[in-house]
């Protein structure tokens, strides 16, 4: 009989482990899914969104609803009929484990060996003695790692150790551009040709601690927190010019920055690429293709030459980098070059060609994808570019791109394109207020300081909007911007025209404060930085104006056209021309 | 006896009430009018006095069945009573062990309400332990019922290392009160590792835990009550000082070591005779220094307890958030966590949060410092302990650490004696046979 108790006991114990896998695996499942955020149900959803009133398609969605929930709960008493198989087959194993051990548990487990009670307690003293210091010692190095700071400490003192040379030609700590090229220089880096640095000196250089994570700054916010940002420079006399790099292939996308990299992109006919740059040395790191992608154009879309293949920036979370081109193909990589995911959202039917940039909060991509059929805006997850959410409206073709603000306390995305300005909760894209207040083609941004958004497009207006009610508090048609996007402090409101004129308008009233007649078109958007408002001309002329009265401090020519919007982080400016980037730091 | 227990879970699982997972209503208006939904207030206090009295009764029974009949099978039958009544069918709750939070958060919060039987539910075991010993743990605490129910044979841990672990559930017991005294949390609630077996459901992470510590009881006796739970750490300071001490037998020690062999938890104490070589200076020495380290170890724990009070303050949803809403400040483009969300939503006030989670971090620094003496305290008064030795003749019981299981009732050798079956019989033969 005891054979028989353990051969049950045996089997028992297989089918148990067997049931355990199978269960565990069912409750994984059913972890990951969302049944009532299926595909096919936020098809439906989307589909009763802009067709409010259609009976039969609100009753599919209902059917298909109710099976979801169905679905869910079968399964569910599934599991649970499955535990309630494992508590049984528990008891069977424990009784035939009790019937098999029946005959010997009366039995010593052992040979009596009178334990040497002692020695025992000797033994104890010592473990819970050595426990005790382990815990205590663990303790005291988290308290003096809390204390100490030993991650800034280090990066102090990989800085100081790099830098000691330049620090010690009586800058105190502030590091000059010529010291540092000449340190870059003697480290066997050119920028200029592209080779590599691969002297550890250089690799010790800090991450910034500023990054600028989108087109205009991080939440595409057009302002900077970087200081002590040069205000002259001089490309051809590398005066004040840290390094200069040339780019594979042609875009009009702006820089990006984290960490210690500098993201860009390029496109032609042939490829469609991503670029990572080293913000000390100006060294292209890596290169990542966006090719292979299932769906994606055999052919390249016809686009306007003011705006190409690779006019979308690029965004970044500082974990990984997203870009987007015309082909609508859409790319992630890691921060050591490695492709994520690619996809083909679709090919944009869009006349001048994509250019809206991309925006990252957390691990959510946003998208801004209005083109002349299907204009959404799309939320994808960054780790897998799966689809967090979507939101399909009316809206017209526009080139805008979005921003993160925050409005009444809560962070939001706010959107502009014809013909609406409009604020979602970034969570689920629930859209929280819309203003109709723009028309023709906006190609603009909008931008917000103090809880108030502010968008301009030529074709229509210059409006503010009160963030958290979506109350419009004035709206001015003085001046209006065609492709640069508004900056914003808390008083002023910064717009550049494609006709030559700049001005300031009053954050409050809409009252134009001042105004400059530059004669220069200008593409490239204003950036508040340090009390000053930097702003590029197309023709590559910088015009630096005091950001609280909008006076101009300075002006001069840089020589190199160019149509991005500068990037700004720790004592540096990087700048995309159309024919290089370059990294200004004093 | 298989037939019947099949049978009774089935009725208990009945019982269960089935919960609803939660969904969102359709995104649309259909028309349709949702019925107002009236609930009865439960008959709770039926049930209070219910388990108050069956928790007194079987106590009541658990010392007939140890100190008069030394009946292992009544103790069993309680044990099957207990997981059948406290664990499944009320759920494993109020459980005297998560009731400490209780009693502690209304020892230090005045507008904390202490229902009547939930401090009758902490204070009798204690009560039974102080007359008799643990008699709680033996066949009425559903955790430890379910333990003893599972267990097959018992392989021991060396008794050196067995020591050194029991002094988690001190720790344990330390930081439970923190957190209760602090209204951060109910630790023991939150880890209670059998809550989701009796309950059919709960957090995975705790229900494997608490598979785990099943599978272990099949081949270690009740491991979470030797090594986890703090309630039964308390119960053991109480059942050192017992009015009543167990005995395996009432017709002498024969010295057999049956009884100690046999104790699942290692609570039977062997004879002892002056069997180390170490000089008795030495001893002395040792004891006179760990009862100088004894303040020095209380302070230590104190300051390094006390020196995390921040960190452990995080605990607490208010000063988690509050950091929430700092980081979320110092870096905007992180992804807003819904509770920021929420707590810019309902217009929570920052200065407001900020006074109110001062108030908690300066709770937890005094608390903190508190609990830290508690755990130093007890390392040096075990290490004392350890160094302590006392002469013994005969097998004793270790009151601290009996949970009067009985199994060692069955195998001493003199109450065998009255109890002569043809079983019996057969294991002698057997025996022989071995040896």
């Amino acid at each position: 009989m005891r054979k028989l108790y353990r051969n049950i006991a045996i089997v028992t114990t297989v089918f148990m482990l067997a049931l355990t896998v199978m269960l565990g695996v069912s409750y994984y499942q059913m972890q990951q899914v969302s049944p009532l955020e299926t595909g096919v149900m936020e098809t439906l959803k989307s589909l009763n969104e802009t067709n409010g009133e259609n009976e039969s398609l609100q009753q599919q969605i209902r059917e298909l609803d109710l099976l979801s929930r169905k679905a869910y709960f079968v399964k569910e008493g599934q599991l649970k009929v499955g535990i309630y198989l494992l508590l049984g087959m528990a008891l069977v194993l424990v009784v035939c484990l009790n019937l098999y051990y029946r005959e010997t548990k009366n039995l010593p487990e052992k040979e009596f060996d009178p334990i040497d009670e002692w020695m025992a307690k000797s033994r104890a003293r010592k473990y819970l003695g050595w426990a005790a210091a382990v815990v205590a010692l663990l303790v005291i190095g988290f308290v003096g790692v809390q204390q100490l700071d030993v991650k800034g400490l280090l990066a102090r003192f990989s800085e100081e150790g790099a830098l000691a040379e330049v620090q010690d030609e009586g800058e105190n700590s502030e590091m000059s551009s010529e010291g540092l090229a000449e340190k870059v220089d003697t480290l066997g880096t050119d920028s200029v040709k592209g080779e590599a640095a691969d002297s550890a000196e250089v690799d010790d250089m800090p991450e910034l601690k500023i990054a600028s994570r989108a087109f205009r700054g991080n939440n595409a916010s057009a302002t900077s927190a970087a200081r002590g940002i040069a205000t002259s420079w001089n490309l051809s006399a590398k005066k004040n010019i840290l390094w200069q790099s040339s780019i594979p292939k042609h875009g009009y996308n702006s820089p990006v920055i984290t960490g210690r990299n500098v993201f860009i992109t390029g496109a032609d006919a042939k490829a469609r690429e991503l670029y990572c740059y080293d913000v000390w040395t100006g060294e292209l790191k890596w290169t990542v293709k966006a090719d292979g992608i299932a769906g994606s154009p055999s052919s390249m879309p016809k686009v306007n030459a003011d705006t190409g293949l690779a006019a979308s920036t690029v965004a970044t979370n500082g974990e990984e980098v997203c870009a987007i081109f015309a082909t609508g193909d859409v790319i992630c990589a890691d921060m050591e070059g490695k492709r994520l995911w690619a996809k083909n959202i679709g090919q944009p039917d869009n006349h001048y060609g994509y250019s809206s940039s991309l925006l990252m909060y957390g691990n959510t991509l946003i998208i801004q994808y209005q083109n002349n059929s299907n204009a959404q805006i799309l939320a994808l997850n960054t780790k897998n570019g799966n689809t967090a959410w979507s939101k399909r409206g009316n809206d017209k073709i526009s080139w805008s791109s979005p921003i993160i603000a925050t409005l009444g306390g809560k962070t939001a995305l706010v959107v502009m394109g014809n013909p609406a300005i409009a604020a979602y909760n970034i969570g689920n894209g629930s859209e929280l207020w819309r203003v109709e207040c723009m028309s023709g083609e906006v190609g603009s941004s909008p931008t917000c300081a103090g809880g108030v958004v502010f968008g301009a497009s030529e074709y229509a207006k210059c409006v503010a909007i009160d963030g958290a009610t979506g109350e419009v508090l004035w709206e001015a048609s003085d001046y209006l911007p065609e492709c640069s996007s508004l900056a914003a402090t808390k008083d002023l409101v910064f717009c550049a025209t494609s006709y030559g004129m700049v001005c300031a308008y009053d954050a409050k009233t809409g009252e134009v404060k001042k105004e400059h007649d530059l004669t220069t078109p200008f593409y490239s958007s204003p950036v508040v930085v340090d009390g000053k408002v930097y702003l590029f001309s197309n023709s590559g002329k910088v015009y630096i104006f005091s950001a609280s009265t909008f006076d101009l401090i300075t002006s001069f020519d840089t020589g190199e056209k160019t149509f991005a919007t500068p990037a700004f982080t720790d004592g540096m400016m990087i700048v995309r021309t159309d024919k290089s980037l370059y990294c200004v730091k004093k | 006896m298989r037939k019947t227990l099949t049978i009774l879970i089935g009725i208990i699982y009945s019982f269960q009430a089935f919960a609803v997972a939660r969904f969102p209503k359709p995104d649309f208006t259909s028309g349709y009018q949702y019925p107002n939904i009236v609930h009865s207030a439960p008959y709770e206090l039926f049930w209070n006095i219910l388990d108050v009295v069956l928790l007194v009764g079987m106590m009541g029974l658990v010392v007939w069945a140890a100190y008069r009949k030394r009946s292992r099978t009544i103790i069993l039958s309680m044990s099957l009573v207990s997981v059948l009544y406290f664990g499944f069918f009320r759920s494993g709750c109020v459980c005297s062990v998560g009731s400490i939070q209780n009693v502690v958060t209304a020892a230090v919060s005045s507008d904390y309400h202490l229902p009547w039987y939930v401090l009758l539910v902490f204070l009798l075991p204690i009560v039974f332990a102080l007359l008799f010993g643990r008699v709680f743990c033996s066949g009425v605490c559903p955790l430890g019922a379910l333990q003893e129910l599972v267990n097959v044979r018992n392989f021991r841990l060396s008794r050196a290392v067995s020591a050194t672990l029991t002094m988690i559930p001190w720790v344990y017991l330390a930081f439970t009160i923190l957190y209760a005294a602090t209204r951060s949390q109910f630790l023991i609630c939150r880890l209670d590792p059998f809550i989701g077996i009796f309950r059919l459901g709960g957090d995975l992470g705790v229900m494997s835990f608490g598979i785990v510590l099943l599978v272990m009881s099949l081949f270690i006796g009740r491991p979470f009550c030797q090594f986890l739970c703090p309630y039964g750490a308390l119960l053991s300071v109480f059942s050192a000082l017992s009015w009543k001490k167990l005995e395996m037998t009432d017709k002498g020690c024969i010295n057999c070591a049956l009884c100690s062999v046999s104790c699942p938890v290692d609570a039977i104490r062997p004879p002892q005779d002056s069997k180390t070589n170490e000089e008795r200076k030495k001893g002395v020495k040792r004891i006179i220094l760990f009862a100088l380290l004894l303040p020095v170890f209380t302070l230590a724990g104190s300051v390094l307890v006390g020196s995390q009070s921040d960190a452990l303050s995080l605990a607490h949803k208010d000063v988690y958030l509050y950091e929430m809403l700092l980081r979320q400040e110092a870096q905007p483009e992180l992804e807003e966590p819904l509770e920021v969300e929420t707590f810019h939503a309902l217009g929570g006030d920052m200065e407001e949060l900020k006074a109110k989670v001062d108030g908690i971090r300066s709770d937890y620094s005094f608390y903190a410092y508190l609990v830290g003496a508690l755990i130093g305290f007890v390392i040096g008064f075990k290490l004392l302990k350890l160094s302590l030795k006392r002469g013994r003749k005969t097998y004793e019981i270790d009151m601290a650490r009996c949970t009067l299981c009985g199994k060692c009732f069955n195998y001493c050798p003199q109450n065998q004696s009255t109890r002569y079956t043809i079983s019996n019989r057969k294991t002698i033969k057997n025996e022989k046979t071995i040896s």
